[in-house]
């Protein structure tokens, strides 16, 4: 494995949790697949199609999504939004991050050399 | 007209669906190509550079369909692969060699040529093993898309740790092999002088023509196996050159004992016919085998445990 790839694996794992938290926070508001994924983006949560639409199906399953189907515009489209226990899974998501991000500072400075 | 190619996409990813899932994912997941497309045409891409490039974005239809349906991607995943791995070594170290054994045994005793035993037992062997894979890996292939619990429910423990291994060059292991040569012995002079049979006193199992040499030679190398034993000891534990030493005595045992069994000269021909009877002919040909096998089978199987236990040694 080249060093570059061995970089974009570990980035991957790291990132892989906070997709779920940004989806569950940003799904306060209503949203569908397309929007959701443009909004995640501008935000700077990089994040493809093809791992976002089969993790909303997830949380839905799991019950931290409902899930709802509008179709007062041209194209129907199944809008997500975030379920009570999906709202107290985000914040103690969103605690542990500040934990973690905490202790990430606490830790001795990174060689720059 | 002909299917878009996000229709034939959108196909191609329910196919592997739950039925009942199908129309609300497909609509679901059309909506969302459409909204790609619109997206990128008004970036200013023409339409169907665009459907191509979000479709390829996508990438495998299946493996968007197992991502749905959490459907494994993999044949024996990691809650079932060590459980696989474990009993499909310990079947292979065990079913393989007594069938081809026994294959061998059978084909002996029914006749067969030498070329014919040594075909049809490497044949059984081969079967033997690709069945064994096979079976043993359906198994887990089912369990694992079956949704069962993983064989050890209990947590792995210190417990479970493995023993150390024996290096066979302890003082029990010494004492055990003098009192087995010592035994073997005895059990031959019994034979000659006194007779194994207790109705037929003075009828000898083995032959008499083997006295005197071909029996004072078993005695020396019987007791350069003591010694054997003894070195194995004194060096606490099998080298090579051990191994291979007590390999050259175990050939030296079975192959003339076998050549004599089938020249007719290892068990008394007297022997049977007087303790079984009309039927001691045919005993005598079947033990005979038996015999023959028995023999070879205790002379690799002592050959092989010094090797493994040399090469142990050595790490």
């Amino acid at each position: 494995m080249s060093e570059s790839e061995a970089l974009e694996t570990h980035l991957q794992e790291l990132r892989r949790g906070t997709v779920v938290l940004a989806c569950l926070r940003l799904l306060e508001q209503p949203g569908y697949g397309y929007g959701l994924l443009e909004d995640l983006q501008a935000r700077g949560f990089d994040t493809d199609a093809n791992t976002l639409y089969p993790l909303l199906r997830r949380l839905e399953k799991q019950g931290h999504l409902t899930s709802e189907w509008n179709t007062d515009e041209a194209r129907p489209r199944k809008f997500y939004r975030t379920s009570p226990a999906g709202s107290r899974l985000a914040a103690v998501l969103t605690e542990d991050f500040r934990a973690i991000a905490a202790a990430i500072d606490a830790l001795p400075a990174a060689g720059t050399d | 007209m002909t299917a878009s190619l996000t229709d034939r996409y959108i196909d191609a990813a329910m196919r592997t669906l739950p039925e009942r899932q199908r129309a609300d994912l497909s609509a679901e997941l059309r909506a969302s190509i459409e909204d790609q497309i619109d997206a990128r045409v008004e970036a200013g891409e023409p339409r169907e550079a665009a459907e191509y490039a979000v479709l390829t974005e996508l990438g495998d239809p299946e493996v968007l369909a197992a991502g749905y349906t959490d459907r494994p991607l993999w044949l024996v995943g990691p809650r079932y692969f060590l459980d696989w791995w474990r009993l499909l070594k310990l079947l292979l170290a065990i079913v393989p060699v007594c069938a081809a054994f026994g294959v061998a045994l059978g084909q002996t005793l029914s006749g067969a040529t030498i070329g014919e035993v040594i075909g049809s037992t490497v044949a059984v062997l081969f079967q033997v093993i690709v069945h064994i894979a096979f079976w043993t890996t359906l198994v887990f292939v089912v369990l694992e898309r079956s949704g069962h619990a993983p064989m050890n429910t209990a947590t792995w423990s210190p417990d479970q740790l493995p023993e150390p291994r024996p290096r066979g060059a302890g003082l029990g292991d010494l004492i055990g092999s003098l009192v087995f040569l010592a035994i073997t012995v005895g059990v031959v002079l019994w034979d000659h002088f006194i007779g194994l049979a207790p109705l037929h006193p003075g009828l000898s199992f083995l032959d008499d023509g083997l006295w005197p040499w071909w029996i004072t030679g078993l005695f020396v190398i019987m007791g350069l196996e003591a010694l054997l034993a003894v070195a194995v000891y004194a060096a606490r534990g099998w080298t090579y050159a051990l191994a291979v030493f007590n390999g050259i005595l175990n050939a030296a045992v079975a192959l003339p004992a076998i050549w004599l069994l089938f020249e007719g000269r290892l068990i008394n021909p007297e022997f049977w016919p007087t303790v079984a009877g009309d039927s001691g002919a045919e005993v005598h040909g079947v033990l005979s085998v038996i015999v023959g096998f028995v023999i070879a089978g205790i002379a690799i199987w002592s050959t092989a445990d010094g090797v493994i236990k040399a090469a142990r040694g050595r790490n």
